[in-house]
């Protein structure tokens, strides 16, 4: 067992109430389209992933998700996840522009573990997508997220996603997650 | 097996005029026309050479893979003989499926409904109670699940056909066909990786082929991804472009150097002087004898984007995408992976770098080209709009086709649509002839002179 679940009940729910702060305010970024500010609060070295999920027989579950290194639908760096947000601002962004509109819904958060000044909190979202005057998409899935606390607060320094699609549903993942 | 899987009835859809060859007026009803479409689940799908599988996907007895013939659902699965079949994935007691996972390993396929068995090459095994119920009245040797009429293999690349009329693969292929596969093995045997980047479009199948071939949207399309700098602008080769078509629809299209410029790079290896160009990045691949005897003198000097016909792309980043038609409206992109056996860790980091990160849905070039051909097909729907004709006028009658002593031919030009023209046009063959023969005789010969 982590060290987290040692805490007393009141040190357990201002640690959860932080880690909750930094992921809805972070969501809203996203939503409001402050991409920069986004970006600020990801750590250089972060990795940000997204491996493909297949149906599988029961008996072969362990093949649903590609393993880390290999096939991705994200497996970006922080000069990635830089050059996304670069594209956005720079014009010729064709499934952005006009913008997508974006609600990110972020729950079932839970602290799984603490290491010296990182927390490892799970989580899961919805985010739901329209664009132009018909097009609908939402995506569901859990997150595992490490933060890092820094001298301005947390910085985001590894999420893996994992989708509830095999295929994509969706003509793009022109969001993030 | 004697009879074609799919016949096809007489009165069909007549398609002819639907694309003119010579001034390259396209009637982009043929994008959303529901008739038109079943036609062509027929006529092209039912009957040509599909891609299945590479051998390394499946590479022990039991593995299996689901695929797609036009919109049928096939198991594409390795026997204990280590034959490679396709099965259509459908039980002949009422139709189920018999697979219902996209990959893993199995001894054999069970009906989950009533529990009839089928072996890895599709023998029905047994069902529950042949002695109590059907009291042994019958043959089970009649009702296997069906398998595609021929399955065959070019260099590890596993296609299979529902017409027994089709000709044999590398015919099908022809010289163009089999340079496109080359074009992946020229630096050495490959192996498949796990994970196919999936996702669905709404565009017709016909658009997301027509791009492949398509080096004029690159600069629109895809500025943001020059801006950013993970496309390299220079290597879009606007001026030296170098289209090659092949018998039944097959083609290359796309950047390619000259002799000339071959002959340039070929001293400048050898004397370890002079400036870096675009190509080298592609050239340097071609050095052996053994590449080069492969591809042939067109070949080697070709950089384009194959597509074997119909829905193929071999893209230049060690992927290969099958565009599977979901309806007139609806395609399924599978990005297929690949790596050169022996490639180094940096290597092997940059190419998985490129397959995350430049196609599939959240590639930053593909983002962009979704939107495009979903809003194509869009405007081939309004009842208005729909009348209007497209233009792929592109380089019409303003280019010669070369031969090569070699017999491979090729046109060397700029940026053009004659790829894009030949498919619509093998494209229009395929809908006009009624069965293989038909489309043997009749189909478009690739032009020589003018074009």
């Amino acid at each position: 067992m982590s060290a987290y679940q040692d805490l007393s009940l009141q040190e357990r729910m201002l640690l959860k109430f932080e880690a909750e702060e930094f992921l809805y305010n972070e969501a809203d970024l996203l939503d409001s389209r402050r991409f920069d500010e986004w970006l600020n609060l990801l750590a250089d070295d972060i990795h940000y992933w997204m491996p493909l999920r297949r149906t599988t027989q029961a008996k072969e579950v362990e093949k649903e998700f590609t393993a880390p290194g290999g096939m991705a639908l994200f497996d970006d760096d922080k000069t990635i996840l830089t050059m996304r947000i670069q594209r956005l601002a720079i014009g010729r962004a064709w499934a952005e522009d006009p913008p997508s509109r974006t609600r990110r819904l972020i729950s079932n958060v839970r602290i799984d573990s603490i290491d010296e000044d990182e927390l490892t909190v799970r989580s899961n979202f919805k985010l739901y997508r329209t664009r132009l005057n018909s097009e609908e998409d939402s995506w569901i899935g859990r997150r595992e997220d490490t933060l890092r606390r820094s001298e301005g607060g947390f910085l985001l320094c590894r999420r893996h996603l994992f989708l509830e699609q095999t295929v994509i549903l969706s003509q793009n993942l022109s969001s993030l997650f | 097996m004697s009879d074609a899987l799919i016949a096809t009835d007489k009165a069909s859809v007549d398609v002819s005029g639907c694309f003119d060859m010579a001034t390259g007026i396209l009637d982009r009803r043929i994008f959303t026309d529901e008739e038109i479409y079943q036609e062509e689940l027929k006529k092209i799908f039912g009957r040509a050479w599909n891609f299945v599988c590479h051998e390394s996907q499946i590479p022990n007895p039991g593995d299996f893979m689901m695929n797609y013939i036009g919109e049928d659902e096939i198991i594409v699965v390795r026997d204990r003989q280590q034959s490679i079949n396709v099965l259509l994935n459908s039980c002949p007691h009422r139709g189920n499926t018999v697979c219902r996972a996209e990959l893993g390993n199995t001894k054999s396929f069970f009906c989950s409904y009533h529990g009839w068995n089928y072996d890895l090459d599709g023998r029905l095994i047994g069902m529950p109670g042949e002695d109590d119920f059907y009291r042994n009245n019958i043959d089970k040797k009649d009702w296997g699940l069906t398998p595609a009429a021929k399955v065959e293999n070019y260099r590890g690349f596993y296609f299979a056909t529902l017409d027994p009329e089709a000709p044999p693969l590398e015919e099908y292929l022809g010289w163009v066909g089999k340079v496109g596969i080359d074009f992946m093995l020229a630096e050495g045997d490959i192996e498949f990786l796990d994970g196919i980047h999936k996702n669905r479009l709404q565009c017709n199948w016909k658009l997301a082929v027509d791009n492949l071939y398509d080096w004029y949207h690159v600069k629109v399309s895809h500025g943001s991804a020059i801006k950013i700098g993970i496309l390299d602008d220079a290597a879009m080769a606007p001026d030296n472009q170098m289209v090659i078509l092949g018998e039944y629809g097959h083609g290359i299209g796309g950047p390619g150097i000259s002799e000339e410029e071959q002959a340039r790079y070929d001293a400048r290896l050898a004397s370890g002087e002079g400036e870096p160009q675009w190509y080298d990045r592609h050239a340097e691949r071609r050095t052996s004898p053994e590449t080069r005897e492969m591809l042939g003198p067109v070949g080697t000097r070709s950089f384009g984007h194959p597509n074997i016909f119909p829905n193929l792309w071999i893209a230049q980043t060690n992927q290969v995408c099958l565009r599977i038609p979901r309806g007139p409206y609806e395609t399924e992109l599978w990005w297929f992976n690949f790596r050169r056996k022996g490639m180094s860790e940096d290597e092997q980091k940059f190419s998985a770098y490129m397959q995350n990160h430049m196609f599939g849905p959240a590639g930053v070039l593909e983002q962009d080209d979704g939107e495009n051909w979903s809003h194509s097909t869009r405007g081939a729907k309004g009842t208005f709009s729909k009348t209007l004709p497209l233009n792929l006028s592109m380089g019409n009658k303003a280019d010669q086709v070369s031969q090569d002593p070699s017999g491979q031919s090729c046109i060397e030009t700029v940026i053009n649509e004659h790829a894009q023209r030949w498919t619509y046009q093998s494209w229009q063959d395929w809908m006009a002839a009624e069965n293989w023969p038909e489309l043997m005789a009749n189909h478009s010969q690739p032009p020589t002179g003018e074009v």
